[in-house]
């Protein structure tokens, strides 16, 4: 690209009224022009389709594995057992889809209220400086890896909430869900901030010329007209709860168990996957039913984006 | 994301297999040439690296690449023919509990593995006995005054279904016993690094771990009334321990042999092995 441009040409096609002429009184630059732009097509769309076929494969080969599990036990085996002993060819994996669906809900229980206040906190009160200085820290906190979130769990988490509760573990969901909960928390509420400060301005004034006070401007009026930016916002923190593994099971205890009480050491779908699958053989049901466990964790997620989307869609209509 | 790894591990591990093959087939006698893929337990892997790094300097011409996974997938990854050599911490030509023999397949001895019994600093017991840690492990037992120490709930951290250390300790410290999953106060861990971070965090705790890598928050416990150490593991008086095998289809050949016997040779059993604190093969003889 950068060496048949020359910097002469950027203005022309960037001011667009250049474009007419310029093609008559050059046709050598048009050529190059055009076999740039084409080169750019070709690129970009091998691009995607090279991305479609990986993602295609990735789907096609756990979907395949995952579905030769059928073959050895009945999908109502699967779906509505509660005994997961792999050992005696029991792979029930009920206890672990009713686990990850509670430990996700128990997440946003605790994040969305702490990071919708943020948010709020953000856009609408924070002087600037804090802003300034709230905005970087919530970014940097997405970088940092989930395992060093997991093994701050286990060593500091972990021994204080065996204070609390006089448990001798201390493992469970509620560890789980702590631990998930600062870890979407930074994602929900800087989507949650965007949402809020493109809010049009002419709402809030018209809010204050009624006399409103700042709260009630705030419930009553930039609340809910974010409110489908801020449902996305906790989604897409829902998915990251959903799919993340490296932090979970350092502290969920690893029993796979239905989660009877908050400190009761359980397993969700992705911490028995890690737990298990570089121990099984290749060609085993066990190995399939892990597969399978993965399949339904895509399809939780691609149902998850599916709904961003219809939102995000009918958002726009509304606008 | 994990099994997304896991293809690319395997793609390019057939793809080295590959050219191991034909490269191996233009071997000639005299110098040493070719490609060496090992796969298989992590608790190898250092002793592979190690070897890896001595023998292609005396080889220049061999390659060696070496990954660590777990162990059952060092004779899985052999049977599929993805590597040369897989390091396993049982002898995976024989039936242990869980996993059927890997028939065709050649047991090679490289090292011997010791494993120690741990629990958290803050517990009093020192020495625990085959019954007692049966006990212990099948929940029949589940406070610590049961076996001599203070009123408290025993805390069970064990390793997962599978795993290379569970398999070896299950067999030598539970003598075959069970290891039940509980309601509460159990917990599994992925590696050896979160057993050492989990016994050494939670009061009350019990695991077991590779030797090599008891130190800090977690104390080795005598077994039988004998401590654990390499001296004990020599002398034949502490029974924990275990061999690392390098499993290869059928007896080894070329390249592949050459290694297997560099790694058996007195000068890396004696020289960096011990360094890394494994035992020599050969002391237990």
């Amino acid at each position: 690209m950068g060496t048949s441009v020359t910097p002469v040409q950027e203005p022309a096609t960037l001011n667009g009224k250049g474009n007419g002429p310029a093609v008559n009184a050059d046709p050598k630059r048009h050529g190059r022009h055009l076999l740039s732009n084409n080169l750019f097509t070709i690129y970009s769309t091998f691009s995607i389709l090279a991305l479609c076929l990986v993602l295609g494969l990735v789907i096609l080969f756990i979907g395949k594995t995952a579905l030769l599990l059928f073959g050895q036990i009945s999908p109502a085996d699967f779906f509505f057992s509660f005994n997961w002993t792999p050992e005696e060819d029991a792979f029930g994996a009920a206890a672990f889809i009713v686990n990850t669906l509670s430990l996700t809900a128990l997440t946003l229980l605790i994040a969305v209220p702490v990071s919708v206040g943020m948010a709020v906190l953000c856009a609408e009160i924070a002087p600037r400086w804090m802003k300034t200085f709230i905005r970087p820290v919530l970014d940097l906190l997405v970088g940092i890896p989930s395992i060093v979130y997991g093994y701050l769990g286990l060593t500091v988490l972990l021994p204080f909430l065996r204070r609390i509760s006089g448990e001798s573990l201390g493992d469970g969901l509620l560890a789980a869900a702590l631990v998930l909960a600062i870890m979407v928390l930074p994602t929900i509420c800087r989507i949650s901030d965007d949402a809020i400060v493109s809010v049009p301005r002419k709402y809030r004034d018209a809010a204050y010329a009624l006399g409103s006070t700042r709260l009630q401007v705030i419930m009553r009026v930039v609340l809910p007209a974010s409110s489908r930016g801020i449902l996305s916002a906790v989604i897409l923190g829902m998915t990251r709860a959903v799919g993340e593994t490296m932090a979970v099971v350092m502290v969920i205890g690893n029993t796979p168990q239905l989660a009877k009480s908050l400190f009761a050491p359980t397993s969700v779908l992705t911490s028995n996957i890690v737990m298990q699958i570089s121990n099984v053989e290749f060609d085993s049901t066990w190995n399939y039913a892990l597969h399978m466990m993965a399949f339904l964790l895509l399809l939780i997620s691609f149902v998850m984006i599916l709904v961003i989307r219809i939102l995000g869609r009918t958002r726009g209509k509304n606008a | 994301m994990k099994l997304l790894r896991k293809m690319t591990v395997t793609a390019l591990t057939a793809v080295i297999a590959v050219s191991a093959a034909f490269a191996g087939g233009a071997a000639a006698a005299g110098s040493l040439k070719g490609k060496i893929t090992v796969n298989g337990s992590t608790a190898l892997l250092p002793l592979t690296l190690q070897a890896a790094k001595e023998f292609q300097k005396m080889n220049p011409k061999v390659k060696i690449a070496a990954s660590g996974k777990g162990s059952v997938t060092g004779p899985q990854a052999v049977k599929k023919g993805i590597a040369d050599i897989g390091a396993c911490d049982w002898d995976a030509s024989m039936d242990v509990p869980g996993f059927k023999a890997f028939d065709g397949q050649v047991a090679n001895k490289v090292a011997v593995i010791p494993f120690a019994t741990i629990v958290n600093k803050n517990v009093g017991v020192d020495n625990l006995t085959t019954e007692q840690l049966k006990g212990i492990y099948s929940g029949k037992i589940s406070n610590w005054k049961e076996v001599g120490g203070a009123d408290a709930d025993i805390v069970v951290i064990t390793r997962a279904f599978g795993s290379g250390t569970r398999v070896n300790y299950q067999a030598k410290a539970l003598d075959g016993g069970d290891i039940v999953k509980k309601e509460k106060n159990y917990k599994e861990t992925g590696s050896s690094g979160d057993m050492k971070t989990a016994v050494g965090t939670t009061p009350n705790a019990i695991g077991y771990i590779d030797l090599v890598y008891v130190s800090g928050d977690v104390k080795a416990v005598k077994f039988n009334g004998v401590a654990a150490t390499t001296e004990n593991v020599i002398n034949g008086s502490y029974k924990i321990w275990a061999y690392g095998y390098y499993m290869t289809k059928g007896q080894p050949t070329g390249a592949t042999k050459a290694f297997i016997e560099y790694v058996q040779s007195k000068k890396f059993q004696q020289g960096s092995l011990k360094k890394l604190k494994f035992i020599p093969i050969s002391a237990m003889n």
